[in-house]
Parts: C-alpha cells; sequence; structure tokens
C-alpha cells in the first residue's frame, strides 16, 4: 500500500493465467518494484484491488497463502466491466494493486482445533488462502474437512489442487455437484445437505463458509442443527466497494465497513450488526 | 482580537485583494439559486440568503482527479504494454466566502471522516489545510433550519475562520468581521475597528430576533434508530415518497460517500473521483446483481441512519449537540428545502422516536 496516497496502485505485472472454470480465471501476478514485492506482508483472508487503468478496478480477495510469497494469486469471475476487461490480459500486461486490505481470518484462534471449510463456487478462493496456509502449518491444528460443491463438475475451481489435496491423507475432502455428468465420482446434492449428512461435530471446532448467499444461508443453518455456536463460526463478506480504506462510504454495515472491519466476521460479529446483507 | 468592519461597499475590493493569493469561491446569484463561483472582477458576491449549496465543494471537489494514467507500447515487441501513473497537482489555496456556520461546522464533520477515521485522505487533507472559511452569521431561522437540533446556532464560531455579522437587514449596513482563528485574523487586519455604536447594534439585534422553537430531547435517537431498524413497512412509509434523485446528498454539507471511475482517452486518461449519492441503487450494486439495499426503503434508512446512528456511535467522544451526541447532520435543512417530494429529514427523525416509544411501550 502506498504509504503517502492510499489511492495510487503499485504497479504489477501478470506472470501467469489460466482458467478454472467456464467464467473464472486465475491470474498471477508480481509487484513491479522487486523490492516492494520481497517486501509485500499480508494474511489470510485479506483483499487487494486490481486495477486495469482506463476501466476501473475492484476487490479480490489474495488467493494464495503469506506463506508462498513468489507471487500473489487472484481467481477473479467474469461478471461485470471490470472483470471482463480483466479476462482479456494476458501474460506480460500491467495492472494495478492496491493492497492488503481488510481483516483476516481469525487463525491464531484456531490453532490446536479442528477445522471445517464450507465453499461454494469461487466462495473457495478465501478459503484456499487459509487452507493452504494451515497445510504449510499443518502441526498446528487439529482434522481438517473441505466440504466443496459447484454447480457441475466443471464449475468446481482449483481442479488439481482438490485432487492433490484428497491424495494427501491429512484432510478430509467431500466434493459435491448440484448436476453431475456421466464421468463424476463424488456426490450429488447441495453443500449444507452434505455437511448435514457427514454431522460434523463442533467439539473444539470451526467452521470457516464462504460462497453464495443462498448458500451462505442454508450452511448457517445446518451448522447452528450440528450445534456450532456462533462464535464457532467463520465467513468472509461481499461487498460492492471503491477506496478500499473506509472512506468512500458504501461497504457499510451500520458503522461497520466490510472493506476495514472486515471482509472476515464470525457468526458472533455478524448478528451484533444491523442486518442488512 | 478586535472586532472590525466590513462596509458592503468595501465588499468588492476587500474580496479582490484576497483573490490575489487565493482562489476565491464567491457566492453569486444564477436564476433563483445562489451558487459558488471563482470570483473574478465581474462577480458580485451576494451575501444576503444562504447559498444553495454547501461549502463542501470547497474541500471536496465534486470532481477530482486521483491520478492519470499513460500507456506507452514497446517499439520493439507491440504486444507489450507499460503504464505510468502520475499525481495531480497540490491545490490552490483557497477562500470560501458566504457559508453560514451550519455549512463550517460541516467541516469538522468531514475531517472525521477523512482524517480521523484512520486513513488519512491526502487530497482532502490538502484541500483542508489550504482553505479559509469567511462564514456569514445568520440574523434569522428559515422554516427548514434547525441547526439547533445539533448544536448549532445562528452565531456559531466552530468551523469558520472569520465570521461576518451583518448589520441592517441581510447586510445593508456592512458586517461587523470578527476572527476566530489566526489566519482569519490576518485576512481581516487592515480593516477598521468596528465601532461601539455598531457592537450595540449587533447586540440589539441579537436579543431582538425570536428564538426558534425548543429542538426536541435526541439522546435517545441512536437507540431509537436500531430499534426500529428492522421495521421495514415504518421506512417503507418513510419513503414512500422519496424519487431516489439524490439532491439530498448532494447540497448536504456533510455527506461525503464518493465514486472512483476512470475516464479513457486513447492511451491516457484520469481515475476520478466524484461524489456519490446512497440514494442510488447502483452504489451498492454488486456484480453479481445482489444488492444489499435494493428498495428506496433501504436507501433512505440508510441515510438517515448514517447521519443519527452510525455517526454518533462512530464518534462516541465528539459528543457536542444539545443531546451529547454528535450528530453527522448540521441542521442546515438543504435537504428538506430543496427535495422535490418535500421528505423532512426533522419529522422522519421524530417518527423514529416515536415509533421506537410506542414499541417499548407495547414490548411484554
Amino acid at each position: 500500500m502506498n504509504p503517502n496516497n492510499p489511492y495510487i496502485p503499485e504497479l504489477a505485472t501478470i506472470i501467469e493465467t489460466f482458467d478454472e472454470t467456464p467464467d473464472v480465471k486465475t491470474f498471477r501476478v508480481v509487484l513491479q518494484d522487486a523490492a516492494k514485492m520481497a517486501a509485500f506482508r499480508f494474511e489470510p483472508g485479506q483483499v487487494a484491488q486490481l486495477s486495469v487503468f482506463g476501466t476501473g478496478e475492484s476487490t479480490f480477495v489474495i488467493c494464495s497463502p503469506p506463506t508462498r510469497l513468489d507471487y500473489l494469486q487472484f481467481s477473479v469471475m467474469r461478471v461485470g466491466e471490470l472483470t471482463h476487461r480483466l479476462h482479456t490480459l494476458k501474460e506480460g500486461d500491467p495492472i494495478g494493486l492496491r493492497g492488503p486490505l481488510g481483516n483476516h481470518f481469525p487463525y491464531p484462534d484456531m490453532r490446536g482445533r479442528d477445522i471445517v471449510f464450507v465453499g461454494g463456487g469461487l466462495g473457495l478462493a478465501p478459503l484456499r488462502t487459509l487452507l493452504l496456509f494451515m497445510l504449510d502449518h499443518r502441526a498446528d491444528y487439529g482434522n481438517i474437512t473441505l466440504i466443496y460443491g459447484g454447480r457441475t463438475p466443471e464449475h468446481l475451481c482449483f481442479k488439481d489442487e482438490l485432487k492433490e489435496w484428497a491424495e494427501r491423507g491429512d484432510l478430509r475432502v467431500e466434493l459435491t455437484v448440484d448436476s453431475p455428468g456421466p464421468d463424476w465420482q463424488g456426490r450429488t446434492g447441495v453443500v449444507p445437505a452434505v455437511l448435514t449428512e457427514l454431522a460434523v461435530s463442533p467439539e473444539n471446532a470451526v467452521a470457516v463458509t464462504c460462497g453464495p448467499p443462498i448458500m451462505i444461508r442454508f450452511t448457517l443453518e445446518a451448522l447452528s442443527k450440528l450445534g456450532f455456536a456462533d462464535e464457532q463460526i467463520v465467513t468472509t463478506l461481499e461487498r460492492r466497494m471503491k477506496c478500499g480504506v473506509g472512506l468512500c462510504g458504501r461497504c457499510n454495515i451500520g458503522e461497520k465497513f466490510v472493506c476495514v472491519d472486515g471482509p472476515v466476521f464470525t457468526q458472533a460479529q455478524l448478528k451484533g450488526l444491523p442486518q442488512e446483507f | 482580537m478586535v472586532d472590525r468592519y466590513l462596509a458592503d461597499s468595501a465588499l468588492a475590493s476587500v474580496v479582490a485583494a484576497w483573490a490575489l493569493d487565493h482562489r476565491v469561491l464567491a457566492p453569486v446569484r444564477e436564476g433563483a439559486a445562489i451558487v459558488y463561483r471563482v470570483f473574478t472582477e465581474d462577480t458580485h458576491p451576494f451575501l444576503g440568503r444562504p447559498p444553495t449549496s454547501s461549502a463542501k465543494e470547497a474541500l471536496l471537489p465534486q470532481t477530482g482527479d486521483l491520478f492519470t494514467y499513460l500507456y506507452r507500447k514497446d517499439r520493439a515487441d507491440l504486444t507489450r504494454t507499460e503504464v505510468f501513473l502520475s499525481e495531480p497537482p497540490p491545490p490552490e489555496p483557497t477562500l470560501i466566502l458566504g457559508p453560514r456556520p451550519c455549512d463550517a461546522r460541516g467541516r469538522h464533520l468531514l475531517d472525521r471522516v477523512f482524517l480521523e477515521r484512520g486513513v488519512i485522505d491526502p487530497q482532502y487533507s490538502a484541500h483542508r489545510a489550504g482553505t479559509l472559511f469567511v462564514s456569514v452569521a445568520c440574523t434569522s431561522m428559515q422554516n427548514t433550519c434547525f441547526c439547533h437540533w445539533t448544536g448549532g446556532g445562528m452565531d456559531d464560531e466552530s468551523g469558520s475562520d472569520v465570521l461576518l455579522h451583518p448589520l441592517g437587514t441581510g447586510g445593508a449596513d456592512g458586517f461587523v468581521a470578527r476572527a476566530v482563528t489566526p489566519a482569519g485574523e490576518k485576512l481581516i487586519a487592515a480593516l477598521p475597528e468596528a465601532t461601539a455604536a455598531m457592537l450595540e447594534e449587533l447586540a440589539a439585534a441579537r436579543a431582538a430576533a425570536p428564538a426558534p422553537e425548543a429542538a426536541p430531547d435526541l439522546s435517545a435517537v441512536a437507540d431509537a434508530f436500531l430499534a426500529m431498524f428492522g421495521d421495514l413497512d415504518f421506512w417503507t412509509d418513510q419513503s414512500a415518497r422519496c424519487l431516489s434523485c439524490g439532491v439530498c446528498t448532494y447540497l448536504c454539507p456533510t455527506c461525503s460517500c464518493f465514486n472512483i471511475t476512470d475516464e479513457n482517452s486513447g492511451m491516457k486518461g484520469r481515475r476520478l473521483r466524484t461524489w456519490d449519492t446512497c440514494m442510488s441503487a447502483l452504489y451498492t450494486l454488486e456484480g453479481s446483481g445482489h444488492n444489499p439495499r435494493f428498495s428506496r426503503a433501504h436507501r433512505l434508512r440508510n441515510r438517515v441512519g448514517h447521519k443519527f446512528c452510525y455517526h454518533p456511535r462512530e464518534f462516541p467522544q465528539a459528543a457536542a449537540a444539545p443531546s451529547g451526541l454528535e450528530f453527522s447532520c448540521t441542521g442546515c435543512g438543504r435537504c428538506i428545502k430543496s427535495c422535490p417530494v418535500a421528505v423532512d429529514i426533522r419529522g422522519i427523525v421524530l417518527d423514529i422516536l416515536a415509533a421506537a416509544a410506542e414499541k417499548a411501550e407495547g414490548a411484554p
């Protein structure tokens, strides 16, 4: 982040891009100033604003972990003006980056506990950051379970890694899709149903969830029925953002700003805010 | 500090002298409106009535560059581009003439956002440091005015560098100029001293001005707002007439929300900061199509909530108003006066208090 002017992005270069799904593309970027890249630090769950000069700027989670700093990874769904433009960029193209912004997952509080990741679609992106961070400090955490769903097998993000994680043996991976194809080996059905079926124990556990609003809603209900207390449920919120530093106004929930007080909240914290999601 | 006298006939020459080393924004009449324009020798400042717009444009321009960018293609490999960014020049020293005490108090409320929330906004900070407020005290309250609800008053000095007190109707006999800050004292140092007779006239006029109707007790309004937050029927009712035009936010001395957009021209362009309005559905519309404030009820609720609940909760130490709370509202009444459908924020605030009290009584 520019210490003198929070609105001026650092210049960065795309070093690699590849498709995750028909509408999600991954970008790996490095800051052009090597010294700034070497000094770049962030916490899992923090976000950054990516600029395509001439089109604008949008907020994305840094979905590579702070334990792997060769590049910063962003996985971007093509939905609006900026993301359409971003998807046309290729290796070597310059972009702008402002970050890290926002708060982060409360991982120090999660040490020694079982972790249940519950993700849907591109909601796996912030979970990926924390999951890789935990795998890089594997001994600090108890059992790790990932329950992840997508519309179709094709719409699952990070497919190679999902396979790799399932084969590691030190975490449990449960995949599910709404509409299976002929070659699908995993489950069929929505994420909250899988969560209920697996009867994940809330004892000494933390659930971390991110996905589309409808999935989050039913996941919260399912977790609650399984006995998870509000303090044991962590989620990250999406909001339209512009400045990213708590000034432009639009991402407020009551007097909190998702860009600085979030995007990570526990369910207990969310219940203390005016209900406007 | 010595009270000085600014004769009505001397106004133009005094302002012209200030304009030698400041960009002077002066209120001028344009049709039915009184708007701020950059002072030139042809400008006739009009101080007789409050300006239509607030003074915030002096500190937070309606449109301003955050930076400019330039793309350059690599001549050896035309598929490669480089980009260069440059920051805009610092703002000119500015003097704004003619704000009212409610506008000048707005400065402190903008400071809360841009200087005290955590991240210092460098451009606001530069504008703030380089801008002087020469305000005009009020001699009467219009029926849309409610500055006394929020801790202000007709001759409140906070936020001003110089406060001009009109003599005669609307300053027909000139002004008693009172410096509030050292920078303000320098501005008026060359003016003659005000006479004892002028000060007596001023005091007599002040004593004769009718007192406004007593302000309601707003000490419970933040909690009352939260109690009514979830009652969407209440907000639908309050916002039934609202057109989402946003004029309330654009004219408000404390509304500070902004948008950031790029304006491109060939291989170069600029990133702009412009005023935005929480009354617009686009303000919170997400790329996915989800909108947490999809109805006018949600949006009006946010605006009222920000001013009378979220702000005092965010800055609880800043209590200034008689209610013991600082609101993000100075009671200038522009949102009431200029609303095309007569939405009245005073009425909404009173309805919140009444409805919350009724709810509390009805509770088991």
